[in-house]
């Protein structure tokens, strides 16, 4: 029988590993907001700020330290595949788009996988304890990452709504023609876009790693949450995702206690279609 | 006016088609009898991807819906096909008929709801739809869970009843039969009156439809086809591996992705695209694992990387695929479609 408890744990731990798909979800809405592009390689370049994080925990530093060599590093991958991959075919049709995001899915994907071997690696961080409050479990790794995604969330918060580069991007996501008819330069913002959308997720695959184990086939599940959790938050709504993300954590969870844990994810699958059925723009996302 | 017998006959009878058929229905027994069965098996898996290239070209070329949950028709196909000889005994030469049936229904099925959708939504509603049924079968004790299910000992003299041979190249002739009789109907459905409806739908749906064309009945024939040719090559799978795992035949890389890059490289707006690009990029990616990652373990993936390349060229240098920029080039001549 499930108790209150369990619920409430649940709940609480959905949250907590929510805030990271949460910021997964945020870098490809963004993306996908101001240049209705799909990125399907989102996830592999979260699993490449995994890589980073594995890299400097071998090299004697807390994996938490590559936060920002992350987010620089795989900022500048991501300006340079929108220059040379994605640019290229944003006139171009639907099929040659997700094209070209897949060839980049399969040679970021399985090139990890050549170069670093496809096995499982483990990070076992100094602080890798569990609390016990009442019945509550909480794995303070999963805490952490939780406080960092907020973090990060409200910085990305303050640049879009703050700063002026900020609110350009806006601008150019809402109205693409008229962003630059007022002197927005464009491409520079589909630069910064695609930068900033694969940086966070790199941060994401840093916090993960302190908790989940890293190969580097990881990416291909958390691109699909991603794609439900924006769908979720309201296509094209970066903050609509971020709850989306911790809305999808918990429908995990939760349902986890109720049918067998290996079909929770068909849970999140079907919702993902119920809503682009239902109300493809979103619980938050504005009316096309 | 649909395309008559004798239009389908002088067609099939010009030079090249001839000079190709020959080849594949004489290769076959020359690699038997050379003992090359790594090339044999290379054949094999180039014809069971056109197969199901060609069936998901007629969604995506023709009536442009860009599917890459084909996996589950693929899937569903192999697994129909294992349940009828495992459980029921019946022998696969009815059984991949049936999985191509069951397969259809499944589309028929999706269609419904996902046409509802147009563009990318669509996709993504596919690749969700692969996925759905991966974690189901993976779960579903009925069919061996995500152990899957094994074909059983075939009986002395009843080799042909279930379809299993030791020899590899029987099965080359076995997908030379499905891919020329899915040439045939996929032919006279694309040169009839359907094949340009489908053809209006994909340049633009809402045209078609004032035009008085009922475009969800079109697409729902798209996919019916799609998914009956697509689940018989999911059907050749099961018999010449002789197993099933949903790890295997629903997964969004190495099925669903795969048969849409076969496209994609061949070109998706040529009749014979799907077939070309399979031929091609199988064969390399084969030629990648076997001779460097066979004997590098370490490499595991270099030979996924190099067809994600590929890919990459083609979407950025040829976006038509191989036939579309040898046509831009002039090396061939676009084949003049027949009146209607």
């Amino acid at each position: 029988m499930v108790s209150e408890i369990d619920v409430i744990s649940a709940i609480i731990n959905g949250i907590l590993v929510g805030s990271i798909y949460s910021l997964v979800a945020m870098g490809l809405a963004l993306i996908w907001g101001v240049m209705d592009v799909i990125n399907f390689a989102h996830g592999d370049y979260m699993m490449l700020g995994g890589f980073i994080a594995y890299a400097l925990y071998l090299a004697g530093l807390d994996p938490l330290v590559a936060v920002p060599v992350a987010f620089g590093a795989i900022f500048l991958t991501g300006v340079a595949t929108q220059r040379l991959v994605i640019n290229p075919v944003l006139e171009a049709p639907l099929v040659s788009q997700i094209a070209a995001t897949f060839a980049l899915l399969l040679m970021i994907r399985y090139g990890a996988e050549a170069a670093f071997g496809p096995y499982t690696r483990l990070v076992k961080v100094s602080y890798a304890e569990t609390i016990h409050l009442g019945g509550i479990t909480i794995f303070v790794p999963q805490l952490i990452g939780f406080v960092f995604s907020i973090f990060v969330a409200l910085l990305l918060y303050l640049f879009l709504t703050r700063t002026y580069v900020g609110i350009a991007l806006q601008a150019t996501s809402q109205n693409r023609e008229a962003a630059q008819l007022l002197g927005i330069n464009v491409k520079r913002m589909y630069d910064l876009a695609f930068g900033i959308g694969v940086g966070i997720a790199a941060i994401a695959g840093v916090l993960l790693t302190t908790f989940y184990p890293l190969f580097p086939e990881e990416g291909g599940f958390f691109t699909l949450l991603a794609f439900i959790i924006v769908v979720l938050g309201g296509f094209g709504s970066v903050f609509g995702s971020y709850i989306g993300g911790l809305i999808i954590g918990v429908v995990e969870t939760v349902s986890a206690l109720f049918i067998t844990p290996s079909l929770k994810d068909v849970v999140a699958f079907i919702i993902f279609i119920v809503m682009i059925m239902v109300r493809p723009t979103g619980l938050f996302g504005k009316k096309e | 006016m649909r395309t008559g017998w004798s239009e389908i006959a002088r067609q099939a009878l010009s030079l090249p088609v001839l000079v190709a058929a020959f080849l594949l229905v004489v290769t076959p027994f020359g690699l038997y009898l050379a003992d090359l069965p790594f090339i044999a098996n290379m054949m094999f898996l180039s014809l069971m991807y056109a197969i199901a290239a060609m069936a998901w070209n007629l969604l995506m070329g023709y009536t442009g819906q860009l599917s890459i949950g084909h996996a589950v028709f693929f899937g569903v196909g192999a697994y129909t096909t294992m349940i009828l000889v495992v459980y029921y005994d019946v022998t696969p030469w009815i059984g991949m008929f049936v999985a191509g049936a069951v397969a259809a229904l499944v589309g028929l099925g999706l269609g419904v709801p996902f046409f509802r959708l147009r563009s990318h939504w669509f996709t993504l509603a596919t690749i969700a739809a692969g996925e759905i049924f991966k974690l189901v079968f993976n779960n579903w004790e009925y069919v061996g869970s995500s152990a899957g299910l094994q074909m059983k000992i075939v009986p002395e003299g009843k080799a042909l009843y279930y379809l299993q041979y030791a020899a590899s190249y029987v099965y080359i002739y076995v997908a030379l039969l499905v891919l020329a009789i899915e040439l045939v109907v996929l032919y006279r459905i694309v040169t009839s009156r359907e094949g340009f409806y489908l053809q209006a739908i994909r340049e633009d749906e809402l045209a078609a439809k004032t035009l008085g064309i009922n475009t969800f009945k079109y697409k729902m024939m798209a996919m019916g086809i799609s998914a009956f040719f697509t689940g018989m090559a999911g059907a050749l799978y099961a018999v010449r591996y002789h197993f099933v795992e949903p790890a295997a035949v629903f997964d969004v890389i190495t099925v669903s992705t795969y048969i849409a890059v076969a496209g994609i490289i061949g070109g998706i707006y040529h009749f014979a695209g799907p077939i070309i690009g399979s031929f091609i990029f199988l064969p390399a990616a084969e030629y990648v694992r076997v001779t460097i990652v066979a004997r590098f373990p370490r490499l595991f993936g270099l030979h996924v990387f190099v067809l994600g390349v590929v890919l990459l060229v083609v979407s950025l240098f040829a976006p038509d695929g191989i036939l579309g920029w040898m046509e831009k080039r002039g090396y061939i001549r676009r084949r003049r479609v027949i009146e209607v």
